[in-house]
């Protein structure tokens, strides 16, 4: 599944992030390599958007976030492609999926219509996120699996050297979660870029992650997902109560579970 | 400039042959409607989907200090009006990413402030009232040649605005922390759109006036979204109702004697319901 052996990596060292007085982040040393899915896992308030923010270079931070790469994989700043949570916009915008490509792709002013070169390329991107018919479709229109799946769509048609996806199905029903997994598991196969996904879902985490990095504040533990999801160390992370269990086989999920306060 | 407005006058002579269109004034009022119009109409597709129709309000509402500021310093008001929207505009955007007060509040103390300051000085001018009611109601029959110039070059501002940054506005209309990533300088567009909604607005008081001015912006964007599916369709719709309003009300309001600024926002009006039934119908089908 390696395209790229370690033609970059993304280093990122003792990196501290402050607000109002509180540490949020600190003394952070990771690794998101290329070609590997780093999964971040940790509880609410632990900081992994945070971390996400500082890496888009829209938070201030203290310490080192270094892009090294080699020669032959191109040059100067990494191109960082971004996946949100599930977003919250206006659902009556009058604005197509592939206007919504024509508005990062093209210098043109949508009011003159999408060019053919986006078109052609849009087409592309959706043809292999499997959604080519809805390349036509107004954006409001979308459930919430296939919004995902068109940003996720839209951060790999610029071809990022470090694609970031933040919670990218929490919110979306099962089906939607399937087809967006399926998605990441073929785009990533033989991929060119190194993938940070923050997510809740152990389950997402397990069938698709190649390291974990577990935070709360500073990093738990990382390393390899088989060594680093052990029960020892959820229960640092999380807290003495939580557990790691399936749900029945026909829910699919593998969530962690937090006893004291009940949430998923 | 002199020979311009003759050359244009003529043709729309030509064009026009109705006896609407015979005075001189009438003549300079469809004039300022085409010009302040489709302008008016373009900024206020991204206006809606920002939802800022309030701020829009409050930017025509300090309008009131702007004229008072001219009389009160013998400039013109068109000027005045323009500088302090403008002013009110930029202070709104650089309080609202200061405070974690929710925008709409924000804008309701500027809107507030920006009146009793009008009113304020106002009160003290005597006389100053009377010539306070062409801006309240509108009088595009009055405009001058120095303010169809004005209006021309708003026109090309914003179309030239427009072409170089519709894309990013519209990407900041969806979602902003995406449009962050996708390199839109967030700050920057959303004080620029600012400044140029205030100009529009400022402008398009002269027409329709200050109670009336944000029906130019919105309701035809409003009337386009009704029907429109994509963002060329949107657009061109907002703009064409804005024009088809702006020429037909003031028609109208010669036939019928009726105030130009409320007759132009009245077909405007009767656009935006007849796209909700459009849509209706569209859904039901």
């Amino acid at each position: 599944m390696n395209g790229c052996g370690r033609l970059h990596t993304l280093a990122i060292r003792n990196l501290t992030v402050r607000k109002g007085g509180t540490e949020i982040l600190s003394g952070i040393d990771a690794d998101i390599r290329c070609g590997e899915v780093t999964a971040l896992i940790g509880p609410n308030g632990a900081g992994k958007t945070t971390l996400l923010q500082a890496i888009l270079g829209q938070e201030r931070y203290t310490g080192e976030i270094r892009f090294c790469r080699s020669p032959e994989h191109g040059e100067g700043a990494p191109r960082i492609g971004y996946v949100p949570q599930q977003i919250a916009f206006d659902r009556e915008t009058p604005l197509t999926v592939l206007d919504f490509f024509a508005l990062s792709a093209q210098r043109r002013p949508v009011f003159f219509g999408p060019s053919r070169a986006v078109r052609r390329s849009a087409r592309e991107s959706m043809e292999r996120a499997g959604m080519a018919h809805l390349l036509d479709h107004p954006l409001g229109k979308l459930s919430g699996g296939e919004m995902q799946r068109v940003l996720f769509a839209l951060a790999l048609h610029d071809g990022p050297d470090i694609l970031l996806l933040d919670e990218p199905v929490s919110g979306v029903d099962l089906a939607g979660e399937e087809q967006f997994c399926d998605f990441l598991s073929r785009v990533h196969g033989g991929s060119r870029f190194s993938l940070l996904l923050v997510s809740h879902d152990l389950s997402v985490v397990t069938r698709h992650a190649d390291q974990v990095i577990c935070l709360n504040r500073r990093i738990v533990c990382q390393g390899a997902t088989t060594e680093v999801l052990t029960a020892d160390n959820l229960a640092a992370m999380y807290g003495g109560d939580a557990h790691l269990f399936r749900h029945r086989r026909a829910d699919g999920h593998g969530h962690l579970h937090d006893r004291r306060e009940g949430n998923g | 400039m002199e020979w311009l407005l003759p050359a244009v006058f003529s043709v729309m002579d030509r064009l026009l042959p109705f006896s609407f269109a015979e005075a001189g004034f009438m003549k300079r009022a469809l004039l300022a409607m085409l010009l302040v119009a489709p302008a008016a109409a373009a900024v206020g597709v991204p206006l809606v989907q920002f939802r800022m129709a309030f701020f829009s309000d409050a930017i025509g509402h300090s309008a009131f200090t702007g004229v008072a500021l001219g009389v009160l310093l013998g400039v013109s008001p068109t000027w005045t009006m323009a500088a302090f929207g403008a002013l009110v505009a930029v202070a709104i955007i650089l309080v609202k990413g200061r405070t974690d007060l929710s925008s709409d509040t924000v804008i309701g103390v500027f809107f507030s402030t920006a009146i009793a300051l009008g009113i304020a000085i106002i009160s003290r001018q005597k006389g100053l009232t009377r010539n306070l009611q062409s801006y309240l109601y509108g009088d595009p029959l009055a405009v001058s040649d120095a303010e169809l110039a004005w209006m021309a070059a708003l026109l090309l501002l914003v179309a030239v605005y427009l072409f170089f940054s519709y894309n990013r506005i519209l990407l900041l209309g969806v979602h902003e922390g995406f449009a962050r990533t996708k390199g839109v300088p967030v700050r920057a567009v959303e004080i620029s759109f600012s400044l140029v909604v205030a100009l529009v607005v400022t402008t398009a008081i002269r027409t329709v006036g200050i109670l009336l001015v944000t029906a130019m912006l919105v309701i035809p964007a409003a009337a386009a979204r009704n029907v429109a599916r994509g963002a060329k369709a949107a657009f061109h719709l907002s703009v064409g109702i804005a024009l088809f309003s702006g020429f037909s009300g003031l028609v109208a309001s010669y036939y019928l004697d009726t105030a130009t600024g409320a007759t132009v926002v009245l077909a405007a009006a009767a656009c935006f319901a007849l796209t909700t039934a459009a849509r209706a119908v569209l859904a039901g089908r």
